[in-house]
């Protein structure tokens, strides 16, 4: 073998490697994964995603992997999830059916009146959407990045893989990490809107609800919300049976699978497949900054809108509702719900507010189901 | 010449038709046809042609437009671009079998805004709804476990 002939076989061994076809693009993919998994390493923000969502985008970002392409038309690894998790809308359906089968509708039950703190708290999903149309997205693209306020990462999945898929990691990463964020954008939009006297206002305890109220209650949202909606009849008939299952009593052994091992296995699907959608070529551009932009505002506007709401009701109603508990319409259950407790707190040490919020939080999370459901009626 | 020219102008406003332009803010618009009404966001013609036939050609000449959408209603076809074009909506009237209506609209934010206000008042009546149910069910299970409590205490005593 000749120097040449062996300087050849090392050109087409070097051809095979990463090094050879280096992209300087993808450092910048490595610096956003590095960043999110240091988020939910070190600073616990939501790391049961962000930290799968920052190892999908690491690791798809290196030259040559066989991740998230085709080989002789067969899906890759993480291809193949995100073909039959994502696109087939399995993922967040099966999402829907583990914290149907976590959530307590207790609250929500004994003061429904908290149901249109939910609905009002989808304020900023409408404004964002006019916003995002503005800035020239197509009215798709707008609905998806709109649901981003509802703070309900799901749904927010759900929604963007039925309308503008191109713009999946973007959302998903926009919306898991503003819920992460929900101690550090509302606080200072609770007190902005409201008073001090406001925030003092004692709320009367809950009244207990009996178990065939909570078995009721899966069967009667799921049949008005298959009556109304039908569009978003696939997420909120997981989450009721979820529920159901949790409330009936009898099928324990299934209740805590669905809470359990099979939420696991799909959130770790999730978080993978959605950070691989980010790859430098696609992810590097205006739209994802803008989305992250137009994702705060949309967040705010909706704690906005939820405060709001409660501000109205309390016009019409002799017992008064605290207004720090509309800004949990916006779901992120149960984190913006502890938001409103600790708000609450600050205002008067004796002012247990947390059960009150859950009313709210858990209304927020069939509020931006609805509105996603009204976006899907619109474009099909 | 002079004359010609005369001719020629008092023709364009005679047989608007005739004058049209292919496409209307960027929409096709089918050759042959009788212009009713014509503003700047609103074009409306008549062709002596059937619903299907239309439809057919409508369907051609959008085959490469990304954000279509048709909808099948039952006066007629809906044909709505979802993207950022300028013209909002396509819609060919059924009914005529030698004559079709067809209304070409701009896209405008009246309907954007029109649009997103009712769906936000749509997911208020969905959650209030759900609330009158959770309500009036609430209240009749309150009542039959009330009962039912005084039954069994008036039966202890």
């Amino acid at each position: 073998m000749t120097f040449d002939e062996i300087l050849d076989l090392l050109n087409g061994i070097m051809r095979t490697t990463g090094v050879f076809n280096f992209d300087p693009k993808v450092i910048v993919m490595w610096a956003i994964a590095s960043m999110f998994i240091y988020l939910a390493i070190a600073k616990k923000f939501e790391p049961l995603l962000l930290l799968p969502i920052g190892f999908g985008i690491f690791i798809v970002n290196f030259p040559l992997v066989p991740m998230m392409g085709f080989e002789h038309g067969r899906p890759q690894l993480l291809q193949f999830f995100y073909h039959y998790g994502l696109e087939w809308e399995i993922i967040p359906c099966v999402i829907f059916l583990g914290l149907g089968a976590m959530t307590d509708f207790g609250p929500l039950i004994a003061n429904p009146k908290t149901l249109l703190i939910g609905a009002g708290a989808q304020l900023g999903v409408f404004i964002t959407f006019t916003g995002t149309v503005l800035a020239g997205f197509t009215l798709k693209e707008a609905a998806s990045v709109g649901i981003i306020g509802g703070a309900d990462g799901p749904t927010t999945v759900y929604l963007t893989t039925l309308l503008a898929p191109q713009l999946l990691g973007a959302n998903a990463l926009a919306a898991y990490s503003y819920m992460a964020m929900v101690p550090l954008i509302q606080p200072p939009i609770m007190r902005m809107m409201t008073s001090k006297k406001e925030r003092k206002i004692r709320m009367r305890q809950l009244r207990p609800v009996s178990k065939k109220e909570k078995m009721l209650f899966p069967l009667v949202t799921a049949g008005i919300i298959a009556l109304l909606v039908p569009s978003v009849t696939p997420l909120m008939g997981m989450f009721m049976f979820g529920n159901l299952m949790k409330e009936s009593g009898v099928v324990g052994r299934l209740s805590e699978s669905a809470q359990g091992s099979l939420m696991n296995i799909v959130t770790i699907f999730l978080g993978v497949s959605v950070g691989a959608t980010m790859y430098a070529d696609k992810f590097l551009s205006w739209k994802p900054l803008f989305i992250f932009g137009l994702g705060l505002i949309d967040f705010a506007v909706c704690t906005v809108g939820g405060i709001l709401t409660v501000k109205i009701m309390n016009r019409f109603l002799k017992e008064k509702i605290n207004p720090l508990i509309g800004s949990a319409g916006v779901s992120a259950v149960p984190m913006a719900a502890r938001v409103s407790e600790l708000e609450g707190l600050k205002a008067d040490k004796s002012n247990h507010l947390l059960m009150h919020a859950m009313g709210p939080n858990l209304a927020g999370v069939i509020g931006s189901a609805a509105a996603a459901g009204m976006f899907i009626a619109m474009f099909h | 010449m002079k004359k010609y020219m005369m001719l020629l102008i008092g023709l364009t406003f005679l047989f608007p038709a005739s004058v049209m332009a292919e496409d209307f803010l960027g929409a096709p618009v089918i050759p042959g046809g009788q212009v009713l009404l014509k503003t700047h966001s609103r074009l409306e013609l008549s062709v002596p042609k059937g619903h299907d036939e239309v439809l057919e050609y409508y369907k051609d000449a959008l085959k490469n437009f990304k954000d279509i959408r048709i909808r099948d209603w039952k006066q007629g076809t809906h044909i709505e671009d979802d993207g950022s074009l300028p013209w909002h909506s396509i819609t060919i009237v059924k009914g005529g079998t030698n004559e079709t209506k067809i209304t070409i609209v701009k896209d405008s934010w009246t309907w954007i805004l029109g649009t997103l206000v009712l769906r936000f008042v749509g997911v208020f009546i969905v959650l209030l709804l759900l609330f009158l149910a959770l309500t009036a069910a609430g209240a009749i299970i309150s009542k039959s476990v009330a009962r039912a409590e005084a039954k069994q205490s008036a039966a202890k005593t």
